[in-house]
């Protein structure tokens, strides 16, 4: 056995090894530390051997987790001394013990340059290390054009060049300031060329991180790593060493592919065709084999070239066969690529659209679900999350339910989030979730936060048909031995509301319910039990006839509340007691909660903040969001009943006949409809949750009044209203150069113009639309001459738009274009628009902009010629509302006639001239394309001459929400903004003696 | 990029501790801890990473290898590709091999810096220097030979042979 060639070294290690306890072992080390502190300061005598001696001791005690604080001095003074051994021991242990701020460090700065340009290579090799590992920012000043020499030197030895290769990349990191691109670019190309495969995976490392702070500074570059990737692969001149396992370098290949990927999607198809050679090859040619380490190796290589295969955005074929891959990689028994299997593939869900492909492999990851690897189970809950939608999400759910039962608690939380923001996600109807949920709380209650049950109260209260069946259910919970408190707390909320509805099943008499709940009642916390007081009082209400024994029991439980030390347990107390004795009169306090308005789940919310990076992210959460709608389309009895026939327009909280609204330029709007429209505005969940509490319980504690109507809450300030959505964030010290209302005013009657501009960053956006569906392309222009960083593009679509675009790199290097093509199909007409949340850092300053894209409906519109017989023909086919809609508008912009039949056909609304034979009239008529198909809209403006602010307003199309939408997308267009719009009031007779069409018209109206 | 390189025993005592990020010797230990907990309890035939979030923060992972007494560890972020990792621990293990002749724990305890310096020949501040076994070592026998070289006026090392039957 060789030895640390110390004796003194080798005693002191055997007795803290002899050590029987922490306790001795302590004693040895506190004894060790004190003699070497009086070796130090009494200097005279102590041998450069001793010194080495005791600077090793010290980083053996600091190994085994004593806080050394002296010696420092001691050690860093070493690395100027003159001897190799002893300036090697102060170079490796000052790399451990200190750290880059420590000020010792910058007495040295000079003898380790002079390590560094003296010609001792291995002085040279041993500072590179130092800095290498604990370099800060002044050695980098000092230090990184000597690094850079030594580096491209070709006399200096490959083993010094590539510890300066690392040694400049941990300068570049400290200060990116002392590698110039223009300069260092063409070096790294050359050095690129290096033939020795040691030196060239320290160079690769280098690239990595100048790539990926500038793609472009680099590009010339990337054929080079194109070249070498296939060099590896067809394993040329590789030398034996550098081949492991027989497979060249895996190390170098892996950091290769890692460089591909930070630049930008190589576009060059030469190029491009090179490298999917390669990829095609590693794709093809990596078998199973015996030999771990060969297999490790082989796998490392195909794992990242799968990597490089997604960021290339490679054909449908090539991602089919990455994903073919991938699935035998799930279900093969080698757990460590079970796990990569697992995690690429939940990788590959995020940048392609391969959710059917995987779904093939839903029984594998499953199965790995239930594998005893802690990691394994993880990967296998994450991909199953991602991947899960509507049509698989009641198998994923139900699979997730049956595991938390055996789940170790580690991933319980997890687990438990997950399956109840699935459940909600893609529920197949409310039912089944609201059994899931309830299952939930009974298997892990613990992890079952508030938000979750509530949502569960919401669901139940808005949808009459699942009352009777949430309340068996929780009537059947409670039976059960061990009931959780959040159990108990929605349980007794749910029997309090709608056990009248079971009273006829067997157990389930309101004494009996009362019974089971209030068995329940001594172990709950002080919130829970002012709950249950309000379900008594409830359940008392409803038994009809009044059962004087319950009457009796229930009194007896307030009676005992009344003195209770928590005043709001108390207060209900004395108050129920009195309501109780009421009679009849109590049914009208008691009666059963008003709906809820619709609002965002605060669960699905808080999951969409948590998620991580947003650019990589953003498919996914599209498609996320969008499938969160169908929660609310399926929602039958929804809060919004007077609205038109079901569509996408269920959840979207306007009813026809508009209440007074106020102007409001600024407010935001309501919550809830922040919820439908799907642009995120919704307040922080924090008060989100409190207005839940208030809004559960508030009826109940009698300061509201019992029953309010949820038309109200659900009015919103008109979204259209052009200021209400000037979201430009006033918090941002970067201003735009110029309005954004205008550039918007002007997009929404162009195809493409600026979106956005300041001094950094331009957008620009080109759109073309086909019917129903457009081909939008988002301009992101850097316009200064350094790289915007941390660029995140997240398009809110209104819930009336599906909208797709692809991942958008994250740097946009300087004076460098990035195109984001979006694609656009129109469900169902809305005037909403939606919003781009659009962010980038520019030298660690943030900016975040909400900007409305111009996704107007005038864009569908395509102006229609008509002639006189089929207006009237068609006019005369729609009989009145909701089909067809007549409103008289004021505050109208004062215009001509004629600038407003100008204004009509600019926004595509094909005015028909002479149509009408009254000059101050309009006709017009427009198609509306959505995914339905198209609509004939037919549209007449009767105007005042003699007062220009206001005119009456007539819409007709066979859909009433199409019609709505569009006779408020035209008082949009008309209206002059600063003023309040007021109820429509009797239609004014604009129109008298007239004879033709006119009369006709004017009869028909 | 590697957060760090950690050899410690089966009974979770350290070896060779080697932190490429700042950490104070408190969360250093911390982290020495949690490692040995999570890693103590993983079945024998369960993959070689483990996710790290609560101790180097989020998309870092272990990557280990269980040889006899001894776990090796490399803390990695997501820059590294796992399975590479894997293969360096391999060639680690294989150069301490080399170097020590049939390696066993008693050679890194007592030879705890020699095994500084050949960790310092493959990985420098959280990157691969060296991915060549037999290039590590002829670096490492080069400093040794030069160290020797200034130890020629010390007492030569005897009789401590007899630490290594004590295990």
């Amino acid at each position: 056995m060789a030895l640390s060639g110390m004796r003194g070294l080798s005693v002191f290690i055997s007795d803290v090894r002899n050590c029987q306890n922490k306790e001795q072992e302590r004693v040895r080390v506190d004894k060790e530390l004190a003699n070497i502190r009086t070796r130090f300061k009494n200097q005279r005598g102590l041998t450069p051997y001793e010194k080495k001696k005791y600077v090793w001791k010290m980083l053996y005690i600091y190994m085994l987790g004593y806080d050394v604080d002296f010696g420092h001095m001691e050690t860093v003074a070493l690395i100027s001394a003159p001897k190799y051994a002893e300036k090697q021991v102060g170079y490796i242990v000052t790399s451990c013990l200190l750290n880059e701020n420590h000020d010792f460090l910058r007495l040295v700065i000079n003898t380790v340059r002079n390590d560094i340009i003296g010609r001792n290579e291995t002085f040279q090799c041993l500072a590179l290390t130092m800095v290498g590992n604990v370099g800060g920012r002044e050695f980098s000043e000092s230090l990184a054009p000597d690094v850079q020499k030594l580096l491209v030197s070709n006399t200096c030895r490959p083993l010094v060049r590539k510890k300066a290769a690392l040694c400049l990349l941990r300068l570049y990191r400290k200060n990116p300031d002392v590698v110039n691109v223009e300069g260092w670019s063409q070096q790294m190309v050359q050095l690129l060329d290096e033939r020795d495969l040691g030196v060239l995976t320290a160079v690769m490392s280098l690239l990595v991180a100048l790539v990926a702070s500038n793609p472009d500074g680099y590009w010339s570059c990337l054929p080079k790593c194109v070249h070498i990737l296939e060099r590896l692969t067809r394993n040329q001149d590789i030398l034996q060493e550098y081949t492991y396992y027989g497979i060249p370098s895996p190390w170098l290949q892996v950091k290769t592919m890692r460089v591909l990927q930070y630049f930008p999607v190589v576009e060059d198809p030469n190029v491009r065709r090179g490298l999917f050679d390669v990829l095609q090859r590693i794709l093809v040619g990596t078998d199973v084999v015996k030999n771990v380490n060969k297999n490790n190796a082989s796998h490392a290589v195909l794992f990242e070239a799968i990597a490089l295969v997604m960021h290339l955005d490679a054909d449908k074929e090539m991602m089919s066969q990455c994903v073919a891959l991938l699935g035998k990689f799930v279900a093969v028994r080698e757990p460590n690529i079970r796990y990569l299997g697992l995690e690429n593939m939940t990788r590959m869900l995020l940048v392609a659209d391969v959710n059917e492909s995987i779904k093939k492999h839903q029984a594998h990851i499953i199965s790995s679900l239930k594998d005893p690897d802690i990691s394994i189970r993880r990967r296998s809950l994450d991909l199953l999350y991602g991947m899960c939608d509507i049509s698989n999400a009641k198998d994923i759910v139900e699979e997730l339910l049956q595991y938390l039962t055996t789940a170790d608690f580690g991933i319980r939380e997890e687990l438990a989030l997950k399956a109840a923001i699935l459940a909600e996600k893609f529920a197949p109807n409310l039912a089944w979730y609201v059994e899931v949920i309830l299952q939930l709380i009974e298997k892990a209650g613990d992890f079952v936060s508030d938000d979750i049950w509530y949502r569960v109260v919401q669901f139940v209260t808005n949808n009459d048909d699942l009352q009777a069946f949430a309340a068996a259910k929780a009537r059947d919970y409670l039976d059960k031995p061990a009931v959780h408190e959040t159990m108990v707390k929605v349980a007794g909320y749910l029997l309090g509301e709608y056990s009248h509805l079971l009273a006829r099943r067997p157990g389930c008499s309101p004494k009996e319910v009362f019974h089971i709940i209030h068995d329940k009642f001594p172990t709950v916390t002080t919130p829970t039990k002012a709950l249950l007081l309000s379900a008594y009082v409830k359940i008392l209400m409803h038994s009809q006839p009044p059962d004087q024994e319950l009457q009796a029991q229930v009194d007896e439980v307030f009676k005992r509340c009344e003195s209770f030390i928590d005043a709001e347990v108390q207060q209900r107390a004395v108050e129920y007691i009195i309501l109780s004795h009421k009679g009849p009169s109590m049914v009208d306090i008691m009666a059963e909660m008003p709906k809820f308005p619709e609002r965002q789940s605060a669960l699905i919310k808080r999951a969409e903040d948590a998620e991580g990076e947003p650019t990589e992210m953003s498919a996914t959460k599209l498609r996320q969001r969008q499938n969160s709608m169908a929660l609310v389309v399926a929602d039958p009895g929804s809060a919004n009943g007077g609205l038109p026939p079901p569509s996408e327009q269920l959840a979207l909280p306007e009813p026809p006949p508009p209440a007074p609204e106020p102007a409001a330029p600024a407010a935001p709007a309501a919550p809830q409809s922040a919820y439908a429209n799907g642009t995120n505005k919704a307040p922080a969940p924090a008060s989100t949750n409190g207005d839940l509490l208030g809004d559960l319980l508030a009826p109940l504690a009698l300061e509201a009044p019992p029953i309010s109507t949820p038309s109200p809450l659900t009015q919103s300030a008109d979204p259209g209203e052009p200021l209400a959505l000037a979201l430009y964030d006033q918090q941002n010290q970067i201003k735009p150069i110029g309005s954004i209302e205008d550039w918007f005013r002007a997009l929404s009657l162009k195809d493409s113009g600026v979106l956005y501009e300041d001094p950094y960053i331009q957008i620009g956006i080109k759109s073309e639309w086909r019917e129903a569906q457009a081909k939008m392309v988002l301009f992101l222009g850097n316009k200064h001459t350094v790289p915007l960083v941390n660029i995140r593009v997240l398009i809110l679509p209104a819930p009336h738009l599906k909208m797709q675009f692809s991942r958008v790199p994250d740097t946009i290097p300087p004076r460098a274009q990035v195109q984001v093509p979006v694609e656009v199909t129109c469900l169902s007409a809305s005037r909403e628009t939606a919003v781009l949340d659009f962010s980038y850092t520019i030298s660690t300053l943030p900016v975040n902009v909400k900007l409305r894209l111009p996704t107007l409906m005038n864009k569908i519109f395509q102006a229609a010629p008509v002639s006189a017989s089929d207006f009237v023909a068609h006019w005369r086919a729609i009989a009145g509302p909701p089909t067809k809609l007549q409103e008289v508008v004021r505050g109208v912009r004062p215009m001509p006639v004629s600038d407003m039949g100008d204004l009509f056909n600019s926004l595509h609304i094909g005015v028909a001239p002479g149509l009408d034979p009254n000059v101050n009239n309009i006709v017009a008529a427009t198609t509306f394309f959505s995914q339905a198909g198209a609509t004939l809209c037919l549209v007449r403006v009767e105007t005042d001459p003699s007062d220009r602010t206001q005119m009456r307003l007539t819409v007709a199309s066979q859909d009433p929400n199409v019609t709505y939408e569009v006779k408020e997308f035209i008082k949009e267009q008309v209206i002059d903004i600063p003023f309040a719009r007021t109820p429509a009031p009797t239609p004014s007779p604009a129109v008298m003696g007239l004879t033709g069409p006119a009369a006709v018209l004017a009869g028909l109206i | 990029m590697i957060l760090a390189a950690l050899v410690m025993n089966t009974q979770g005592k350290p070896r060779i501790t080697k932190f490429y990020v700042p950490l104070g010797v408190e969360k250093q230990q911390e982290a020495i801890r949690t490692i040995y907990s999570a890693l103590s309890q993983r079945p024998e035939d369960s993959c070689s990473f483990v996710e790290t979030e609560d101790i180097f923060g989020p998309d870092t992972k272990l990557v280990y290898k269980h040889f006899a007494t001894l776990y090796f560890i490399f803390v990695i972020d997501s820059s590294e590709s796992e399975l590479g990792m894997l293969d360096l621990i391999q060639v680690f293990v294989e150069t301490l091999d080399r170097c020590f002749k049939n390696v066993c724990e008693l050679d890194i305890v007592y030879n705890f810096n020699k095994v500084h310096t050949i960790l310092d020949e493959i990985v420098m501040g959280g990157q691969v220097v060296e991915t060549n076994s037999a290039e590590v070592l002829k670096a490492v026998q080069d400093i040794w030979k030069l160290e020797r070289v200034g130890d020629l006026n010390v007492p030569s090392v005897r009789g401590i042979g007899s630490y290594r039957s004590k295990s």
